[in-house]
Parts: C-alpha cells; structure tokens; sequence
C-alpha cells in the first residue's frame, strides 16, 4: 500500500499545473464568464498537449492513461479555474460511452477528433419530466426501415450548443416491463434534421460551459448509430457514471483547493485590527477544517480512481466520492468567501466563481440525493 | 548538432516566504515547491530548437540527488533524447569550480558539438559553471547568450550587455553558451512527452565512473564555502502610506504633484 | 608590497561605474592590510583612461594592443594570466557584470585561483577574507570563505561599493607588453547592436509607472496604462515583463535595460531585484506598490503601499482624474 503518486503521476499533474498556469488570464476568464464563452483557444492548445482524452487509448487517439491519470488533469484545471477547469474536463463528456461499448469503426470516427480539440462532445440523459432519474425516457426512438426515427426533449444538457455529436438515451421499446429494460444510446450528430439546441442561460455557474435543452422531432439516424447491444442503453449510462462521476468529484475536489488557496493567500495578506487574517484563531481553525476536508475528498476521488483503473467497479465508493467532494466544494468555497469578507462577493476577486461554480457538482450526473441512494443501496442490500 | 545541456533542480522562493533552515546554512525548504531553474528552461528549449532545425541529439546531464530526475524527466518530456544524472556522496558541497569539473568529467565521455548551460541558477546564483566547462574542456564559450544562430562548424551569438546593447560574436564549434532568460519561449510539457520519458532510463554516473577522486570533488575540492546565510539586513526603508484605498490616493495625488511637477 | 588589483571594466571609450567602485573598496581593503592598489587598463588608445584612473590608484597597469580595441574573452584571460602570474596580486578585483561573468570564471580556473563570484560585501581580517553574497534572488544573504590560499579572484556586483572620495594616490603609468600574438581567435568579435528604440524613450519622461511580475498578465498592462495616461506618465517594466515578451525591450529599466532617472517613479507589482533598483536607483522619488510588504523594492522607495496593484491602480487613477479636474 502506498498513498504516493508515481513519477509519472507527479509528472502529469506538474504538466497540467504548469499549462493551466501560463494560460490563465484573469481578465480574459471575467470576460468569458460574463459572456457564456467557452474557452476555445485553451481547449484547443490543451488537446494538441495531450491532456484532452488522456484516458483514451493510443488507436483512438488517446495517451493509452487511466481514469486517474485524467482526474489529476481535471483537479490542476480547476484548481486554477473553476470555469475554465469545468468546461475542459467536460469538453469530452460522455465520449466514455463511446469508448467503452461502441465499435472500433465509431471510436475512430468520433473519439479520434475529440481527442485532437477538433470535436466536442454531449451525452443528452436528462428529460425535463425526469431530472436524475433515468429509469423512464420519454424519447422515444422507434424503428423504420434502416434508421431510427427519434422523437423527444431533452434538457440541462451539456455542451447542448456546442457539441458536435450526442450519444441520446431514447425509449426503443416503449412497452418494456421495467421501462429500462427497453432503452438504447444511440449517436446523433450535429446538425442532424430535426435537432434543435436552446441554450439556457443566464445561469448561477460553469458560464464556460454550454448548458441546453435539444429538442429532438422525427430525427434520422442509420441503425449503425446504436451504441453497443439494443436494450442496454440503461446499464451502459449507470456504468458510464461510475466513470463520470468520479471525474465530477475531481472536479469539486479541484473547485475546493482552488477556493482554499486564494483564501489562504488573502489571509496571509490582509490585516484587521492591526493583525494579519492568519493570526487569528478563528482564521487558523477554518483553514484548518477546509483543508482537512479536501484531502478527505481527494482520498475519496483518487481511492475511487484507482479502484476504476484496477476494474474494481464500485458505485458505492464512487458515489461517496462525488456526494463528498462536492459537498466540500460547496462548503470550502462559502468558507473562502467568508475569509475574503465584502470582497469575497465581488467577482474581481473570483472565490464568488469558485463558489456558484462549485455548486454544480452537487447537482448535475446525479444530484447528492441520488448519491445517497446509490450508497444505501449497496449498503443495505437492492432496495427494490 | 548534437547538444549537452547542463540543467538544476532548484527551489521555487519567488512567491515564497523564506525562512532559514536549522543548520544555519540553507533555507527551509520543506514545503517549498521545485522546478527547473528557470535559466536552464531556456537553454532546453534552445537546445531543442536547434535539434528540430538542424537534427542531432541533445542530452541533459545533471548533478543531484534522485529528486533531480524530476527535472531531468521534464526535460527529455520537452523533446530531449537522453538523460544522465551525476550523483556520489562525495559530491556534497561541491562549490561552482567542481560542479563544472564533474560536469567536463561527463562530458567528455559523449560526443558534442555544443554544450549549454543557463548563465546561472536561481537558488545560488555564482553565474560560474558554464564558463569553467569551457576552460575545462578548452574550448571556446560566451556568457549571457540571447540570441543564437549556428551555421556549419560555427554559431553567431548576441551577449546580453547592460544598458540594452547587445555584443555579437561568431565562435567556433565546439563551444560552450550560457544562455539568458528571454531568448526563447520554453515550451509546455506535452502528456506525449511525459508517456515517451516513462519508458527512458536516466543513467547515473559517480565519481569513479568520471575518473575522478573523491578528494577533488565535494568540500575537500572546493575552493570556497559557505559558513552561514542570514536575513538581509532591512533598509532605511519606505514611508508606509496605509489607510483607505481612496485617503492612499490622495496621498499619491500630493506626492505626484509635489515631486513630479503633476500639473 | 603586496597588491590588489581591480581590472578597469570599460566599453566604447568610457570607463564603467563599477570600476569607481572597486577601487574605493580595494583601497580601503587595502589600507587595512598594509598593501598598495593597481588598476589593470587593456584596451587600444586608452591613454585618457588611464588618466583618469590614476589618482585613484598607486599604480595603472597598462596594456595596450591593437587586438585589445574591443573585449573578448579569449585576449583578456591571455593577457591577464600572464599579468597576474607575474605581479601575484594578493586579490584580484573584476566586476561581476556581463564582461566579468563572462571571463572572469575561466580565468581563475585556468590559473587555478580560488574564486568567489557576485559578491555585496569583502571583510578583511588580517589576510582572511570573508565574503557577502545574496541567494534566492537576494532573498538571504550568504558569509562565504575561501577554503584555500591565496592569492583569490573576487567578482563584485554593480552599485554594491560605494565610492569614498580619498586623498589622491600617484597613480604611476606602468606600460606592460601584451601577451597576444596573431595566432587565431576562436571567438570572434562582429559588432555592437543597439536594442531597437522603439517611439518612447523612457529616460526622457518626467514620470515612469513601471510594472513587473505582479501583473500576472499581459491584458493587465492597459489597466496600468490608463493609470499612467491620467498623471502624465510613460510606462516602463522589469525584466520579466520583457522576457514574456508582454513590452518591448525599449521599455525595461535595470542592469540589462535602461538606466533611468525621472522625477517619480512609481514601481508596481516589482519585487526589486538589485538587477532592477540598479537601474532606477536615480529617480527622485520613488513610489513602490506591492503586496508583499517584505519585497526588497520598499528599501528603495521613499513611499510604500502594501496593496493588492488589481485594487489600489483603478482607485489611483480614478481619484487622480477627479483630483486633476478641481
């Protein structure tokens, strides 16, 4: 047992440190913020680096690296920049579902560019009737002749504006008894007839990142753009979130140390009373509890990364991870913004956008509820 | 052109508070992160630079504990073809005149066309090794080199003067350059550099391995030490303009108007 | 007698600071250990030099040769082997500045003399020396001995020494043969360039407004800028400004840039590293605003503010323009 990262490791997170780094523009980030910009320029320079799809193996245009490996990168990224952080480590969100049950032909077709900054991509779940539960689609995909005919809403997605593929969660056979026994993943590229994207905005965080609701009315698609086996749509998404969900806690987990960090650095600076934050008590005990509860959050993350990579599938520990590291998230970044005081709440001085950024992790690829839900399930035995 | 370059590990205390450590001889360096000198970043980039132009290999040595595979590892992720790592017990409290003896010691054993150095390191700042190596190994060298074009068998260099004026020279191969900051932009580590370093093996040589003796190297083959390092002692110092950032202002108004004829 | 030799440092027909300054501390070093003081001159038609040099020294040593005209590493290490094995000087003085840094390691190495480089401070007790240096970026200081005997190489940074005025010394003109013969040089002087002048000279202006590392980004620069418009200011930088290649060189204040002398200058996000105060040092007034209340910069300023320069310059020029305007 070691806790150690290997040199590799250390070499991967201090390259991602160091790009992020000298990246980082404050001024330019404000602006993108303000503006719901993704942060194009950077995505583009990232995955020319190697970090976009690290996870991926070399054929598919990847490093041929793990979860973990990718993890490190998504924590360095929005450590230094919750926004910016957030909408590059979603930049290839859901393309795992590809990765792990489509075709050698469709990985090539779709994982290939989105590892080279050329395609972004989306995963459409969510249903405005539904929220986190994805037992029931209303979109339906139906048979005709070679294609699918698909029908349905789909909201809060991400990259919704932006991507240029969806892997669709869709109702094939409406009759199945239970509803997610019927369901399929099937590709649906940009640009298709039919396929409508609304962005939703304004919106309390991750402004970097391109939310939407698609509208989806008798769009065609080949049959070739089933993902895996008909009728286990359901499984491959509920195992695509073991995977995902780590990462959202990489994500939090990043967001957390980001929101410590600039707090640490205010309170070494600023005096009140004659004295400097840190001499305080009261200052030195916050600090202490928050950094406490990120390296609880990072043993989470990085325990369920390691554990994914070795094949160790556990919803259990991964749902831990996410409801935890989110959690610290949301508390360290209010913590941040109570060290910083009345500049804490304007936005120049960013723990503000670590905080409502930070939020999200709660929310979305499941909200802490559902977390819950899976955790109490494994512990107590099938709830159902 | 195949290329050496002569890279350090050091502390990064820009952004740090310092504090000095308990031997009274070093700062405290627990806590503090590490990197490659930044001057060295610009001759591994420099190097890597001519590599992609003119071909050729480029090779980093340095001295130093395991930690300085870190740098080492960094630099062959940036494009560098092999490491080497020089390390002996007998090396501590080496003074700049044997580390470049131990680095000629290297040196002489692969074939170059061209040995790099930054002009100096960050944490020690002798600003020494580079131009030893080149009295060492006898051959021609230029200090504080910010601009670099090599034909055949020569290079044509700028040397970095105060005052903004620049020295050209044109020197015969093969040469030692200390290299200044701001003569290129170092590139990023890329994760296809990291995963292609994974499989390289660093190379260790020791003093024996370097045909040297463990007289001459470390404290006994210096020429100078280090008996203590201390706080530097405080100025007469500045006149604290403190309270509102607004009362601040005004205060900056009158000084401006006072001392510089502010209209 | 026992010696010390300082080596005048001169480019382009005029002597350098540093040389003033070496020959205060290598006279006051020498005084106190019963020595006299020489000043080694090479160069080609320098006999003015040398004038000047005189009453500051017991003795000029001049060399002189066509092939001196301009400096190269190569001459000077042969001619100064061959002057320092022959006259033994207790210490030898030479500037740790670009001309130093660049042959002065390779000289002591060839004569296998011990050598302690960029140093701020030289104590003598009796014939032991001690030497001050910085470390870290001048964030420590450092005691430093010779391990070995005499006679030492000592390099000494710019604007470390002041210069004391002392009663005139004889200064006698010792001309010595050059070492050099025609054989080939493997180092090749070319020519001199100017760094390009750019539209603004900052050693003109009144009022500089200088930034450094603290800027964090090159779209920070207009904020500044703005700053510098309203008080009639020209804005200038530190070294890492200019190495991220966010303001031409034109515009860098320090040992490697310009040496300025405005009336204010206001230095803001510069930690200070002597390489910088160097080059400011002449400025009437100095202003330094900085967020880390230790940085060497406030030693150099007449007026301090801790601040974070993102808060404090929009503030500053805001009020400047409504100070302006009544």
């Amino acid at each position: 047992m070691d806790f150690e990262l290997t040199s590799e490791q250390r070499d991967i997170q201090k390259a991602a440190r160091e790009f992020i780094q000298g990246e980082y523009d404050k001024e330019k980030i404000l602006e993108w913020e303000q503006t719901h910009t993704f942060p194009k320029e950077i995505w583009k320079k990232a995955a020319k680096l190697g970090f976009i799809g690290i996870h991926y193996p070399e054929e598919y245009g990847g490093q041929g690296y793990g979860v973990f490996e990718n993890i490190l990168i998504v924590e360095e990224f929005c450590r230094k920049d919750s926004g910016v952080g957030v909408a590059l480590s979603l930049a290839d969100f859901s393309s795992e579902v590809v990765l792990r049950f489509g075709t050698p032909e469709q990985k090539k077709k779709y994982l290939i560019p989105v590892a080279k900054g050329e395609f972004i991509s989306g995963g459409a779940y969510t249903e405005p009737d539904h929220g986190s539960d994805i037992t029931t689609m209303s979109t339906t995909a139906l048979k005709q002749g070679d294609s699918f005919v698909i029908n349905g809403t789909k909201t809060f997605i991400t990259n919704g504006s932006l991507a240029d593929f969806f892997i669709v969660l869709c109702q094939t056979d409406p009759n199945a008894k239970p509803p997610y026994r019927g369901q399929c993943t099937i590709i649906v590229e940009k640009g298709a007839k039919g396929l409508d994207a609304t962005e939703i905005m304004p919106k309390m965080g991750i402004r970097m990142t391109s939310t939407a609701e698609l509208s989806l009315s008798e769009v065609r698609v080949p049959l070739t753009h089933l993902l895996g086996e008909e009728n286990k749509g359901f499984y491959q998404v509920l195992e695509f979130f073991d995977e995902s969900r780590i990462e959202i806690a990489a994500q939090a987990l990043g967001i957390a140390q980001g929101a410590f960090d600039r707090a640490l650095d205010y309170a070494k600076q600023r005096e009140q009373f004659g004295k400097k934050l840190v001499d305080f008590q009261i200052t030195q005990h916050k600090l202490a509890d928050m950094a406490t509860k990120i390296e609880t959050a990072r043993l989470l993350t990085y325990k369920a990364a390691w554990n994914y990579d070795l094949k160790r599938i556990d919803p259990k520990l991964t749902s831990m991870a996410k409801m935890f590291a989110g959690r610290t998230a949301v508390e360290v970044a209010d913590e941040a913004i109570q060290i910083f005081g009345g500049y804490g709440y304007i936005t120049e001085y960013e723990v503000e956008r670590f905080y409502r950024d930070a939020k999200i992790t709660e929310i979305y690829e499941g909200t802490k509820e559902i977390q819950k839900n899976t955790i109490a399930s494994a512990l107590i035995g099938k709830l159902k | 052109m195949n290329i050496i370059v002569c890279i350090k590990r050091v502390p990064e205390t820009a952004d740090a508070d310092v504090i000095i450590g308990k031997s009274g001889k070093d700062i405290d360096k627990s806590g503090l992160a590490f990197d490659l000198n930044e001057w060295d970043s610009y001759a591994i980039e420099e190097a890597i630079l001519l590599k992609e132009k003119l071909g050729g290999t480029v090779t980093v040595l340095s001295l130093g504990g395991e930690d300085s595979n870190e740098s080492l590892r960094k630099c062959l992720a940036m494009g560098a073809d092999d490491a080497i790592r020089l390390t002996d017990p007998a090396f501590e409290g080496s003074d700049g005149g044997v580390i470049a003896k131990i680095l000629a010691g290297a040196i002489q054993k692969i074939p170059y066309d061209l040995v790099l150095t930054g002009t100096q390191a960050e944490d020690d700042g002798y600003g020494q090794v580079g131009v030893v190596l080149a009295e060492l190994l006898g051959i021609p060298h230029a200090a504080l080199v910010n601009r670099l074009e090599a034909q055949d068998k020569k290079v044509t260099i700028h040397r970095e003067l105060e005052g903004g004026l620049e020295e050209v020279f044109e020197i015969d191969l093969p040469a030692v350059l200390t290299i200044q900051t701001g003569i290129n932009e170092p590139r990023y580590v890329s994760i296809m550099g990291i995963r292609k370093v994974a499989k390289k093996e660093i190379k260790t040589f020791g003093t024996s391995d370097l045909n040297l003796k463990a007289e001459d190297v470390g404290l006994s083959g210096s020429d100078i030490q280090l008996e203590k390092i201390f706080l530097p002692p405080v100025g007469e110092g500045a006149e604290m303009l403190e309270g509102k950032p607004e009362e601040i202002a005004s205060k900056v108004f009158d000084i401006l108007k006072d001392k510089g004829g502010l209209a | 007698m026992k010696e010390i030799i300082v080596l005048a440092e001169h480019r382009r027909g005029e002597l350098r600071d540093v040389t003033w300054e070496m020959l205060s501390k290598g006279r006051q070093l020498a005084e106190g250990m019963g020595a006299e003081i020489g000043v080694a001159l090479l160069g080609k038609g320098v006999g003015q030099l040398a004038e000047a040099l005189k009453p500051k020294a017991h003795r000029v040593l001049l060399i002189e040769d066509d092939r001196l005209e301009v400096y190269n590493s190569e001459t000077y290490e042969k001619v100064l082997t061959q002057l320092i094995t022959e006259r033994k000087p207790f210490l030898t003085l030479i500037g740790h500045t670009a001309m130093g840094m660049d042959f002065a390691p390779g000289l002591a190495a060839h004569l296998k003399m011990p050598l302690a480089t960029d140093c701020i401070g030289i104590d003598a007790a009796g014939e032991t020396l001690s030497l001050t240096r910085q470390l870290y970026g001048g964030k420590v200081n450092a005691t430093v001995s010779f391990l070995k005997k005499g006679p030492h190489m000592v390099t000494v940074r710019s604007g470390a020494f002041p210069v004391v005025e002392k009663e005139l010394l004889p200064g006698e003109l010792v001309k010595l043969p050059s070492a050099l013969t025609d054989e080939g040089l493997a180092k090749r002087f070319l020519q001199y360039v100017e760094a390009a002048v750019g539209e603004v000279d900052i050693t003109q202006a009144d009022i500089l407004v200088s930034i450094g590392r603290g800027i964090k980004e090159a779209d920070n620069i207009p904020m500044v800028k703005e700053f510098a418009d309203a008080i009639g200011g020209t804005l200038s930088c530190s070294r890492p400004v200019v190495d991220k290649k966010w303001l031409p060189k034109d515009r860098q204040v320090g040992t490697s840039g310009k040496t300025v002398k405005p009336k204010v200058y206001i230095a803001i996000g510069i930690s200070g590293a002597f390489q910088h105060i160097a080059g400011m040092k002449g400025a009437g007034t100095v202003i330094a605003i900085n967020k880390d209340p230790k940085a060497p910069i406030f030693s150099a300023a007449q007026y301090g503010i801790v601040a974070d320069l993102f808060k404090i310059v929009p503030i500053l020029k805001d009020k400047v323009k409504e100070l302006k305007q009544k």
